[in-house]
């Protein structure tokens, strides 16, 4: 179809001299100039991804330390901590991310088989479960709580706490799952910026570095709620 | 017809640039199938970590024990830490990535096990060096706290968060406002003793049974200067929950 829509403005291609180039977008790129060839960008740009994902798992550490220490300090404002939180949400929303991780690995692989219906479905899908993990946190979660006032530091008003360290419990809550959430959002955003451009077919089997890029990092998230989960409403 | 890639399973992502020998060493297409069981695995540990959760909880009520907390955070984080490998290696593609990226993870994993090792090993010793010194870690939490309205609590924030509710349902005993379902929650907690019967979203409980023989802990070491022995340091996570684990609460 991108051929016969480019073959209206081509009037005669005879072939790559004329300048115009009639191939669609995923065939016809050029790696930027400073690279070698596609092959070359390729492989630069993951590896830039992936040394961004290692900052991004250090700063989640930052995070999973701090929980450390704290648990470690305040044992039962901890153990009393994990009770406040309902499993089921949680559940909820692990699984949510879970299958937009599976729907985004998908996604991958239907750029590389140049399959551009199932590449839009699957990237819509993930947003669609990206869209929901927010919904289940913000309905279910932190709306209650900012109502009860089991909140973090000096904001904390809820008046059933047992023990005085609760509100470092909450302090760990917000701010683990309040970054968590960032990235969430960071991540719609990205992916529907894939989206516009996979409608505009600018991705398939010869070109897909953003899909790559952004798949590898949805899935750190998706790590970092594998980690959260647990930590926060299982061990009790 | 428009598309010269046919839907082979080796990727050629530069077909002009055939002179490049080491083109063909990436962009493995991980098949359909792979992909699909590595969601089940996943979905499996899920469910898995969430039961045996719901499992500890039912165990302790049911034969009135405690189970020790590093039990809880090793079944929890087992399965986080193969959940995880699942992802990293079959959703990230690691497994059939180039070795350097791999090299960068594994540099990353070290890195924040250093970060928690450290620290854990740097508090969970503390007890023996603290001795020495003549002072202890205190677990804090117990000091006053400006509140909101601009006010210094006396005591906990906690403390101050209770009797505010309680002044509040003294004072509007037969409003309908806005806090009636936070009162009857505090009287529902406060007046039970503070133990609420059962564990809840809404209501925190306190750990409450027996602590199983094997797992007893010996009688408040760290904290007794005039004991000679050493305290012999042990695996971080079960220290913290000794002062914590009170029979009766």
């Amino acid at each position: 179809m991108a051929t016969i829509d480019t073959h209206q403005h081509g009037a005669p291609s005879t072939g790559p001299s004329t300048g115009f180039d009639s191939r669609p977008y995923h065939e016809r790129y050029k790696a930027a100039s400073h690279f070698r060839d596609r092959e070359h960008e390729f492989d630069a740009v993951k590896m830039g991804v992936w040394l961004f994902l290692s900052t991004e798992v250090l700063l989640f550490s930052g995070m999973f330390v701090a929980y450390a220490v704290l648990r470690f300090l305040h044992p039962e404002a901890f153990v009393n901590g994990s009770h406040y939180l309902d499993r089921i949400p949680g559940l909820a929303n692990t699984i949510v991310l879970l299958l937009s991780s599976y729907t985004i690995a998908s996604a991958v692989r239907n750029a590389q088989l140049g399959q551009f219906g199932k590449l839009k479905l699957n990237l819509l899908i993930t947003n669609l479960c990206a869209i929901a993990f927010l919904l289940i946190k913000f309905i279910f979660e932190y709306g209650p709580k900012i109502a009860q006032g089991k909140l973090p530091g000096k904001l904390f008003h809820y008046p059933g706490a047992h023990d005085p360290s609760e509100p470092l419990w909450w302090g760990i809550y917000w701010a683990a799952t309040g970054i968590h959430a960032t990235h969430v959002i960071g991540g719609i955003i990205m992916i529907s910026w894939l989206l516009v451009r996979a409608n505009k077919r600018h991705f398939g089997p010869t070109h897909y570095t953003a899909i790559e890029g952004v798949a590898l990092y949805w899935h750190i998230v998706d790590i970092v709620w594998i980690f959260l989960f647990p930590l926060l409403y299982l061990i009790h | 017809m428009s598309h010269a890639n046919p839907h082979g399973q080796v990727l050629d992502i530069y077909p002009a640039g055939a002179a490049d020998s080491h083109a063909h060493h990436g962009h493995t297409i991980i098949s359909g199938t792979t992909l699909i069981m590595v969601l089940s695995a996943l979905l499996f540990f899920t469910l898995l970590t969430v039961g045996a959760s719901y499992a500890e909880a039912w165990l302790a009520d049911l034969l009135n024990i405690v189970i020790p907390q590093w039990i809880n955070v090793l079944v929890a984080l087992s399965i986080a830490v193969v959940k995880t490998a699942l992802v990293v290696l079959f959703f990230m593609g690691l497994k059939y990535d180039n070795p350097l990226n791999g090299m960068i993870f594994i540099f990353t994993i070290v890195t924040v096990a250093c970060f928690l090792g450290f620290t854990l090993v740097d508090l969970g010793n503390r007890g023996s060096i603290d001795r020495i010194k003549g002072t202890y870690v205190t677990p804090g939490g117990s000091g006053g706290i400006k509140t909101p309205g601009g006010a210094t609590t006396e005591g906990p924030i906690t403390q101050w968060a209770k009797t505010g509710a309680a002044n509040a349902a003294a004072s509007g005993a037969h409003g309908t406002d806005t806090h009636l379902e936070t009162q009857t929650d505090t009287h529902a907690e406060l007046h039970d003793d503070g133990v609420p019967h059962a564990s809840s979203p809404e209501a925190s409980r306190p750990v409450h049974g027996v602590t199983l023989p094997g797992f007893a802990p010996p009688p408040a070491a760290p904290k007794d200067p005039a004991e000679g022995e050493p305290h012999t340091p042990e695996p971080a996570p079960q220290h913290p929950s000794k002062p914590g684990n009170p029979d009766g609460h």
